[in-house]
């Protein structure tokens, strides 16, 4: 499954992205270069040869291991990936892992009141917190948490400054676990704190309405309602008669939020100064460095493919009717 | 006597739609004591659900109730929302309609027990799983402990039924309500599920209410009968006597309509149930009643006692003596037989690719048969013996994995698309939810149309050849521009019927085409049937559970278990003078409405998902005549000229009847 959509994805970024207007190489020659410096650079990075032979290259590459290297920085591209990911991953993670809690809870109660007024609250709420602009919330936190409460650190990066620590996977949180490391793994969590919130508020919306939809069907259903006529207690309806059935329909949806969020955190990442993979990306988007947006592409592929395999075995550990 | 557990004085339940209010209930006062069976009868649409909901306590948001409804000598419409929730379940506890859907599907059916264990007989949950297990058993289920580990979608139709019994019975009901429970379950199961309720009553003595469209199954395991018309109760009394002597016209039609395995003809209710929009002034069946006369359109007659304990609210109450038609068939001979067979099948067999693509269970295993031009053939046996897939082979919707399977002179094996889409012309089938098998997004036009599209015919008359179909089934052109949803079942199925018809085809499957219906409605179809098959020109396999119909409707009949066929011959001496235990078994199973059972009635020994695969005779684990020599394979022997049997004892098993 993973490799068919990798060199899909692979053949089409390679050709869409040379087809863009814009040259890597003017972008880094000095304005003083002459057509010769240029052809040289040029061929430096290989491209000057044909597409099909460029492409054979770059996923030989690939297989190994190896991304290229960077045409604007000269570094290589999986180096940069690995210091650049973990920070991002560390973000979304627990920015769904909050939605989601958010939306199931949300969800139920909203189901469980459908139609009066906690339901039509949280459902408004939910959804102007959906239409917001992620940059303009995330500033609007800013200006409240630490303009004027002043309990939030400023968006300057992931850690105060002045506090060592050691990189081992590249999220602070892990690693300053693993270092006894208080003092970090401190500061880590709290400049956490609003980036996650941010990215949190914006999804939650859909994850919920779904979380909702689902619990009412459920709630519609024969099964409820035969466990409703025999007269079950509130807490045994919830959690052994809607709780399972609901979250049975979740996953594909949460699978897809996962896998926008971590293409989509670049502006919370830019707000906040994450120095993360959105961010990273994007600069290489602007300045067509071709090895960069490739390996972000690839990246980003494999992540919604692995999300959809992890939705699809979650799935079938809910509903006991589908056999894997 | 004991006090009653329900008594229902004047209830009215009324529910305000889109289109205006509903009088589903009309002053309806009933009584149930403990440790009786009570069957609520009649078609759908007239109140049997909506009464169960009242007592239960479930009544749809917005229903309005009046009158009194007493449980246990306690006013449940006084009761606060709190109350209710005590009365639900320990009051009134209901097996649903169609368990499958009503069994939560992830919780395991063990865990659904102990949940209602808890909650009402106030186990601890350990002490509960025990308990549990024993519960299971008591409702006939072999391997409880296997089973309270099972999740709803492991278990066959019959065991969710027996499991949903099991459920409401742990609430220790005072009333155990029961909607349509055996509905689409084939004869043998049901007599067993309506033998647990009888049980229930004797042991936990509770309250049981039964709710059926069809009289006749239920009528032998009730004490008492009742019936309702349009919300309003018509009769009540001796489930005997009802059945025996019914005295109100209404109840006399739903009893008439039963067909009968002795071929006796069912007798079609004309008309449907009028939608009440507020408690009737005047007789609610006068409209369809045969015994009309002016009174009745202006008056309600009274719900008047009559002797031994009977009630009916008619004018005319028992003035047409009980006796019914007892019209038979008499279509049988019409069958030729001559020419060559159009659909003829050798050695098929079926297996389905399980997942992986491994191959599956046989489904079908050396099934040969021919249907001649004109014949009507009835494939009969439990669920899952494989009548709908012999249903698709012939159809060419399942290709057989082995063997031949010839139809209008085309190999299905050779044939290619061409040829497959001149065969639909020739073969078309019918199923049995009539309104799935219809396009939703269609108009009934549509629907019918789209065959000859398909066939290829010219454009010239094919409005009028829908005309005539449409026609032909009873369905006016007012029905053309109709969407399927707006159709009742039974309309539903006449264009269902239509579309098969259109085409003129030479044969026409059925698979089932009845089983969803009303017993009115079926009668209607089945009167609709019997024209076509007397008049046509065309053949018919029609694969069914109910014996009854099949008698009725067939030349000859195959008796279909696990795949093989056991019996096959014609219609009366298969039916009649059955000679497979297995056929016995089926026969003996058919509920009759007399309550006429032999005294040597052949009962299998387990339920058709406990049989295992026997090396020789398939039925040999549950035939009670089984011996040692039963280990050989057994196969198809002719016992009289077109009477076939495969069963070595056939002979010795008659006259042990017969001395009996």
């Amino acid at each position: 499954m993973l490799a068919p959509v990798l060199v899909g994805v692979s053949i089409f970024c390679f050709l869409l992205i040379r087809v863009l207007p814009g040259d890597p190489v003017l972008a880094i020659v000095p304005e003083t270069a002459t057509p010769e410096d240029i052809e040289r650079t040029r061929a430096r990075y290989g491209l000057d040869r044909p597409l099909p032979e460029q492409y054979g290259a770059y996923m030989a590459g690939v297989i190994r291991g190896d991304f290229g290297d960077s045409i604007r920085t000269g570094r290589p591209v999986v180096e940069q990936i690995g210091e650049r990911l973990p920070r991002t991953l560390e973000l979304v993670a627990l920015g769904f892992l909050l939605s989601l809690g958010a939306s199931i809870v949300l969800g139920l109660f909203a189901a469980l009141h459908a139609g009066r007024l906690g339901d039509h609250v949280s459902r408004v709420t939910a959804l102007v917190a959906n239409s917001l602009p992620e940059f303009w919330l995330g500033l609007v936190l800013i200006l409240v948490f630490f303009a004027i409460l002043d309990i939030a650190p400023g968006p300057t990066g992931r850690i105060a400054t002045g506090i060592d620590y050691e990189i081992i996977t590249g999220s602070l949180i892990v690693d300053s676990i693993f270092t006894g490391n208080p003092r970090a793994l401190v500061s880590a969590l709290h400049h956490l704190v609003l980036p996650v919130l941010t990215l949190a508020v914006i999804v939650v919306a859909p994850m919920m309405r779904s979380v909702r939809a689902s619990a009412l069907e459920v709630m519609r259903s024969d099964s409820y309602r035969c466990a409703l006529a025999h007269g079950l207690g509130a807490k045994t309806l919830l959690f052994g008669y809607v709780l399972r059935e609901t979250m049975v329909r979740v996953p594909v949806l949460a699978a897809l939020v996962l896998g926008n969020l971590i293409g989509g955190s670049v502006l919370v990442e830019t707000v906040f100064s994450w120095q993360g993979f959105g961010q990273w990306a994007l600069r290489g988007l602007l300045l067509r460095d071709y090895p960069v947006i490739q390996a972000y592409v690839l990246v980003t592929a494999s992540f919604y493919v692995v999300a959809f395999l992890v939705a699809d075995i979650v799935q079938a550990a809910l509903d006991p009717r589908i056999r894997v | 006597m004991n006090d009653p557990l329900l008594k229902m004085r004047g209830v009215h339940v009324s529910l305000p739609l889109r289109d205006g209010a509903v009088a589903a209930l009309n002053d309806v006062s009933l009584t149930v004591g403990p440790g009786e069976v009570l069957g609520l009868v009649g078609e759908s649409g007239g109140g049997k659900s909506m009464l169960a909901r009242a007592v239960a306590g479930l009544l749809p948001d917005g229903a309005s109730l009046s009158g009194a409804l007493d449980v246990d000598g306690r006013n449940i419409m006084e009761s606060a929302e709190e109350d209710l929730t005590l009365h639900r379940g320990g009051g009134a506890a209901m097996c649903f309609q169609n368990p499958r859907s009503a069994l939560s599907p992830t919780r395991r059916v063990g865990r659904q027990l102990v949940d209602r264990l808890v909650r009402w007989r106030g186990m601890a949950p350990d002490a509960a799983w025990p308990a549990a297990r024993e519960r299971l058993a008591e409702v006939g289920i072999r391997e409880p402990e296997r089973r309270l580990r099972a999740f709803p979608h492991e278990l066959s139709g019959g065991m969710c039924q027996r499991v949903m019994i099991a459920l409401a019975l742990a609430c220790k009901p005072r009333i155990l309500l029961a909607d349509e429970p055996t509905t689409g379950l084939d004869p043998t199961l049901t007599k067993d599920i309506l033998g647990l309720f009888r049980d229930a009553a004797e042991r936990e003595g509770c309250a049981v209410i039964i709710i059926s469209h069809d009289v006749a199954s239920i009528a032998a395991a009730c004490d008492r009968i009742a019936v309702l018309y349009a919300g309003t109760l018509v009769e009540d009394g001796p489930a005997r006597a009802v059945v025996d002597a019914p005295l109100h016209p209404y109840t006399r039609s739903l009893v008439a309509a039963v067909p009968h395995i002795d071929g006796r003809l069912s007798i079609p209710l004309a008309g449907s149930m009028p939608r009440l929009g507020a408690p009737p002034a005047a007789c609610p069946f006068a409209d369809r009643c045969v015994l009309v006369e002016e009174r009745c359109r202006n008056e309600l007659p009274d719900f008047a006692a009559m002797a031994d304990g009977r009630a009916v609210r008619c004018f005319h109450a028992g003035e047409v003596g009980s006796s019914v038609a007892t019209e038979t068939a008499a279509h049988h001979g019409v069958a030729g037989g001559d020419g060559a067979p159009i659909v003829e099948l050798v050695d098929v067999e079926v297996r389905y690719a399980s997942q992986f693509g491994r191959r599956g269970p046989r489904t079908l295993r050396g099934v040969s048969m021919t249907l001649a031009p004109r014949e009507t053939l009835g494939v009969v046996g439990e669920s899952g013996c494989g009548k709908s897939t012999l249903a698709r082979v012939i159809m060419g919707l399942v290709r057989p994995t082995a063997g031949k399977a010839v139809v209008g002179g085309v190999d299905y094996r050779k044939a290619g698309r061409g040829d497959i889409r001149r065969l639909r012309r020739d073969i078309q089938m019918v199923f049995q939810d009539p309104v799935d098998s219809l396009n939703p997004r269609m108009t009934v036009e549509r629907n019918v149309r789209d065959p000859l599209r398909n066939a290829r015919e010219p454009l010239a008359d094919i409005d009028e050849r829908i005309d005539r179909v449409l026609g032909q089934m009873g369905l006016g052109s007012e029905f053309r521009r109709l969407r399927p949803h707006r159709l009742s079942g039974g309309q539903a199925q006449r264009v269902a019927l239509a579309r098969a018809l259109v085409v003129e085809p030479r044969v026409i499957v059925f698979d089932e085409p009845t089983s969803a219906l009303d017993v009115t409605v079926q009668a209607q179809i089945l009167d609709l049937l019997r024209d076509l098959m007397a008049h046509g020109t065309r053949s018919y396999v029609f694969v069914s559970h109910d014996l009854a119909t099949v008698r009725g409707l067939c030349d000859r009949v195959a008796v279909l278990y696990l795949g093989r066929i056991v019996e096959q011959g014609p219609a009366d001496e298969v039916l009649m003078r059955p000679r497979h235990p297995y056929t016995r078994a089926l026969v003996d199973a058919v509920p009759t409405l007399s309550g006429r059972r032999t005294a040597a009635a052949t009962r299998l020994k387990r339920d058709l998902d406990e049989a295992w695969e026997a090396a020789g005779c398939a039925l040999e684990p549950r035939c009670p005549h089984a011996e040692a020599a039963c280990g050989e394979p057994q196969t198809l022997r002719d016992l009289t000229p077109g009477h076939q049997v495969a069963c070595w004892k056939a002979e010795h098993i008659s006259a042990e009847a017969l001395n009996d």
